[in-house]
């Protein structure tokens, strides 16, 4: 459905009017133009402000030392040397890949699942359960997770005692920290995504499906076979998301390691160590050479996924 | 997706967004305002005679004072003696466990160039070493004409040494903190125990106690501070500030070995705690079964008698002597001691001084309230008094904690970083999870020194 | 479609019974998994420390403890936990309307305009769009730094208000839903360009107008990072404020027992209060929203 259906009276004239008018065209193409810069102009301070400027600045800073003057690839070289840095690197992926894993493959499950759901009102419902979630990002979900997480006052401790946790400090310990992070992610991050998917889903014509229930193909068959292939694109999409947003861990592990008198190391991630660098060492170069990784890495992937990725090939 | 047809029900929607789109940016412009210097200051720069250069003062300016959540009481015992002088009081975590949240904040400030406080509680020792130095050194020194020599001198001797660099005091001292032996003298009795005097003689009785009343503890290792317990008490030369950018650690020396295997033997006889000993889990595993506990002064007030810890019966806790090595002196460890800094940037100066200094020392604070034993002189003999007449803890309890106020071993320095935050990250765990501590003095080794290097040392 | 799956599920073979009954169990798994913090946070916050960990998870606390909790939260730092969603509501609701007034005219100008320049906007718009807030959050800490902006509320305000996703979400919206005709049509009757805009696309544009004011608050109300880096102090909005009141809990930070000033309860109270704004536009608005979230890279 898009507006057009909804005006046809109004749009059939002006066809008829834009044809007549040749000369008249041009010029306000021209005019078109001119005001066009002026309405993104606002937004393109912005951009150049927030989005360009801090990219070269970072760049910059990175490239020098704390006086000013060129030093190479010296900064990154220390960082890289800095015995905090591989194992950030180290715990950042370990999240990335237990966090993508499971968000794939719940996520597609759970979108397949809601979809089949043939009551209305039930899947509307839901879907709205996974999604609530989302409400509570940033430090409420943390704060929210540390009571989940402590075994005395946790409404799952059950669950907790059944894998051995008695106290907090067992529950948060380090093995398990890259699957307590991504249960968090995934807790308040993958109502949106199963959103999407079923969106995606419902843009899949029912003769389709119609016609694969008629092969005789039962819900698994049409899920691998026409499900599946249709939700590919927005599944890579997640994914590169996913991957660039899980790299930039921060606010969970600070809490955390506020939470554990320090057992939780506050240098846990790649951000704490850049945070670290700025403020405890005073090192802005150091944090700058951090940040640039980072920045890279996710650049790297919204580029790559512009490219090649499809989803927006509008223009 | 978004048709023309629901436009009706966004119009509301949008009426609402307008309202508050309206409110924000009025909002905005107030948030602006406030951010204005405050009119009315007076222009008095300078302070030469402190021996820093000063913000232009204003002696009406309201204080902001940064403590933890258990030094609040501190600040409304001010807040009640002096109601004349505006104050503002802000709680954080005090920088415990060596959280570095005193540093970080700070720093933020100063690359915000304002907002920084008047007045800073921390839980550890060691800030002077940072917030003395750098390009824009955060702590006002206090001994270059800032505070009186006689209110210097004023402190227990030594007790400054923590905050003083080069010469120049930085900090004042909240409490002493040395470790003593803290034991319960009726299980002694009811068990027919002798106190241990020597860490030979701990270990044996630790592993006595265990097959002849299991369950009873000598002792807890699951606190960040168990490295200044421990080895600290038992001179091993782990954090070792050579000069002011030297440093040097050595977990593998007799002594740190030595300290290494007796933490083992008792954690396999299961004489020692593994909780920290503010944990429910502590509390309630060892109420009534804390045997003994090697420990700094504090744990007194915090843990012994303390209706919300262990909760002690009167009289029936004693504090030892600090424990040696057999055929060697006695020396102390020491976990904390809070101190108190004043910034170089506060723009009233007499009322930071004036909370400092009562904080400090007047018997209000120190002797009616303050947990632990004060740093200062006068107060610590009224606070040492007020307990004796108490009766709580039993035996020669002023006598045993001054004298381990000045047996603290000075083989341990103050460098930038903390102790406990290493502990915490790289020992707590795979002790938790059955480790052998001798095992792992090779890896807490490693630790120490990228953590010094990182933090500017050159390690030795 | 109720009445054809009836009548299918009549002919169905054990093997699809037992395939119905696995997704069932699945998702009400999943149900409790994501509601049962939420239901347990808005018990909890009702509770008493005691009462907190000797009741069970689910009973219901007493209005008299959600009181004295209340009483507690208020009193910390003499109210301060109002500053803190002052802040994050000044903060979000100024970023909110600079968002608005930068983004929809210029989601406008490159969906409908013809400039140059206009590819390379809209390709640095799509790949800034696709990197995590976060990940700029240093870079620009490093800026603001430079120019001496730290501190102040600004130094939120502007970096929240550069909102990419919001000038793609109101582009994707006039290319596929405001025909180029309509606006010609104004521009024949004399409109002039801002006109033609205010009278013509602007009325059109609500739906978008709202879903870009959505998610940028919310995306800006639950922000730590940047707010945490740039406007320390008592300028934190409430998610910054709520690690603040974590180091007063005894149960986290052992050196704050003795003199307890926040109970766990008390926290929970604090993390509730910190996610209700969001809670209600989130509960008011399910449908529309939903819509939206879809919308945002479908093209149809």
């Amino acid at each position: 459905m898009s507006l057009t259906q909804g005006t046809p009276l109004v749009a059939d004239p002006v066809t008829r009017g834009r044809r007549r008018a040749g000369r008249h065209d041009r010029a306000v193409t021209a005019r078109w133009a001119r005001i066009s810069y002026v309405f993104v102009s606002g937004y393109v301070v912005l951009a150049v402000a927030f989005g360009v400027l801090p990219t070269l600045y970072a760049l910059w800073m990175s490239v020098v030392d704390s006086s000013g003057s060129f030093v190479g690839v010296q900064n990154f070289v220390d960082v890289y040397g800095d015995f905090r840095f591989l194992p950030a690197v180290l715990h950042v992926g370990a999240f990335v890949v237990i966090w993508l894993v499971a968000l794939m493959l719940l996520v597609t499950v759970l979108a397949l699942v809601v979809h089949s759901i043939g009551r209305r009102w039930l899947s509307t419902s839901v879907r709205f359960v996974y999604y609530i979630p989302g409400a509570l990002a940033g430090a409420a979900s943390v704060v929210l997770w540390l009571f989940v997480l402590n075994p005395t006052v946790s409404p799952v401790s059950a669950v907790l005692h059944a894998f051995g946790f008695e106290t907090f400090v067992q529950t948060v310990s380090p093995g398990n920290l890259p699957v307590i992070f991504a249960i968090i992610a995934f807790w308040t991050g993958a109502g949106g995504w199963i959103v999407v998917m079923y969106g995606a889903l419902n843009s899949i014509p029912t003769e389709v499906l119609e016609a694969a229930r008629l092969d005789g193909a039962g819900a698994v068959r049409t899920a691998l076979h026409v499900q599946l292939p249709m939700m590919r694109k927005w599944i890579s999409y997640m994914a590169i998301m996913s991957l660039a947003a899980g790299t930039q861990l921060f606010v969970e592990p600070r809490v955390l390691s506020q939470a554990t008198q320090g057992v939780v190391p506050v240098d846990y991630s790649l951000n704490q160590l850049a945070y670290l660098f700025a403020f405890q060492q005073e090192d802005l170069n150091g944090s700058a050479a951090i940040a640039v990784i980072l920045l890279v890495v996710s650049l790297a992937l919204s580029v790559f996924f512009v490219i090649r990725g499809g989803l927006f090939e509008r223009d | 997706m978004i048709t023309v047809h629901r436009r009706k029900a966004t119009r509301r929607r949008e009426r609402i967004l307008l309202t508050a789109a309206v409110a924000a940016s009025l909002l905005a412009v107030t948030a602006c305002s406030s951010s204005s210097p405050q009119a009315g200051t007076s222009g008095t720069a300078g302070g030469s005679s402190y021996g820093f250069a000063a913000a232009p003062q204003n002696t009406s300016a309201p204080i902001t004072v940064w403590v933890d959540a258990s030094r609040q009481p501190a600040a409304d015992a001010f807040v009640k003696a002096h109601p004349e002088i505006p104050i503002k009081v802000e709680t954080y975590d005090g920088g415990a466990n060596g959280s570095g949240s005193f540093q970080t904040k700070i720093e933020a400030f100063n690359q915000a160039g304002s907002g920084w406080p008047d007045v800073v509680f921390s839980t550890q020792n060691n800030d002077a070493a940072w917030a003395s130095q750098g390009s824009d050194p955060f702590t006002a020194p206090l001994n270059k004409g800032y505070l009186e020599k006689s209110f210097l001198d004023g402190f227990t001797p030594g007790a400054l040494t923590p905050t003083t660099v080069d010469g120049t005091v930085y900090g004042l001292r909240n409490d002493l903190a040395p470790t003593v032996t803290w034991y319960d003298k009726s299980l002694m009795d009811k068990f027919g125990y002798t106190v241990p005097t020597t860490w030979e003689q701990y270990e044996a009785l630790g592993k006595k106690v265990a097959t002849e009343h299991p369950g009873y503890i000598v002792g807890s290792v699951g606190d960040a501070w168990t490295p200044e317990v421990y080895f600290w008490g038992a001179k091993a030369p782990i954090n070792v500030v050579t000069g002011v950018k030297q440093f040097s650690s050595n977990t593998s020396d007799p002594k740190s070995v030595a300290m290494a295997k007796i933490v083992d033997s008792l954690l396999k006889a299961g004489s020692l705690a593994q909780d920290s000993v503010f944990s429910p889990e502590f509390v309630q595993k060892y109420t009534g079964k804390v045997l003994m506990m090697p420990g700094p002064v504090w744990f007194s007030g915090a843990i012994f008698d303390n209706k919300t810890s262990l909760n002690s019966a009167p009289g029936t806790i004693a504090a030892g002597l600090p424990l040696a090595w057999d055929g060697e002196s006695a020396v102390a460890g020491n976990v904390g001691g809070g101190t108190w800094y004043v910034s170089r940037h506060s723009t009233n100066l007499a009322a930071a001084k004036a909370f400092v200094e009562f904080v400090t020392s007047s018997d209000a604070y120190q002797v009616d309230l303050a947990p632990g034993l004060p740093a200062y002189k006068a107060a610590a003999d009224k606070w040492l008094a007020k307990q004796a007449a108490s009766g709580f803890f039993t035996a020669d309890f002023a006598a045993n904690v001054t004298t381990a106020a000045s047996e603290v071993w000075t083989g341990w320095g103050y460098p930038k970083f903390s102790q406990e935050a290493i502990w915490a990250k790289t020992i707590t765990p795979p002790l938790a999870a059955g480790k052998s501590l001798v095992d792992l003095l090779p890896t807490w080794q490693t630790a120490i020194k990228n953590e010094a290097q990182v933090n500017g040392y050159k390690v030795s | 479609m109720n009445a054809t799956s009836t009548r299918r599920r009549q002919q169905l073979t054990p093997g699809a019974w037992l395939g119905r009954a696995a997704a069932i169990v699945v998702a009400v798994f999943f149900v409790v998994f994501f509601a049962v913090p939420i239901v347990w946070l808005l018990l909890a916050a009702g509770k008493s420390p005691r009462g907190l960990i000797t009741t069970g998870a689910f009973t219901p606390g007493t209005l008299g403890d959600l009181a004295a909790n209340w009483s507690t939260l208020v009193h910390f730092q003499d109210g301060i936990i109002f500053r803190w969603l002052e802040n994050s509501a000044s903060y979000s609701l100024a970023a909110l309307v600079i968002t608005l007034v930068t983004t929809i005219p210029a989601g406008y100008a490159l969906a409908l305009g013809q400039f140059r320049g206009r590819r390379l906007l809209l390709t640095t718009t799509l790949v800034v769009m696709l990197i995590p807030n976060t990940a700029l959050v240093l870079p620009i800490f490093l800026e603001l730094s430079a120019v001496h902006l730290i501190g102040q509320p600004l130094a939120v305000i502007l970096p929240f208000s550069f909102y990419p996703f919001g000038v793609y979400l109101t582009y994707i919206y006039f290319s596929t839903s405001v025909p180029r005709d309509l606006l010609d049509a104004a521009r024949i009757d004399g409109c002039g360009e801002v006109a033609v805009f205010r009278r013509v696309a602007m009325p059109l544009a609500r739906p978008v107008i709202a879903l870009v004011g959505f998610f940028s608050f919310v995306a800006n109300w639950n922000n730590f990072f940047l707010p945490f880096l740039t406007v320390p102090g008592p300028r934190s909005p409430i998610q910054v404020g709520l690690t603040e009141l974590l180091s007063n809990v005894p149960a986290f930070n052992p050196t704050a027992a003795g003199v307890t000033t926040i109970e766990l309860p008390t926290l929970a109270l604090a993390a509730l209060l910190a996610v209700t704004p969001v809670l209600l536009i989130f509960l008011f608005s399910q449908r529309f929203l939903v819509a939206g979230l879809t919308a945002g890279g479908t093209k149809e």
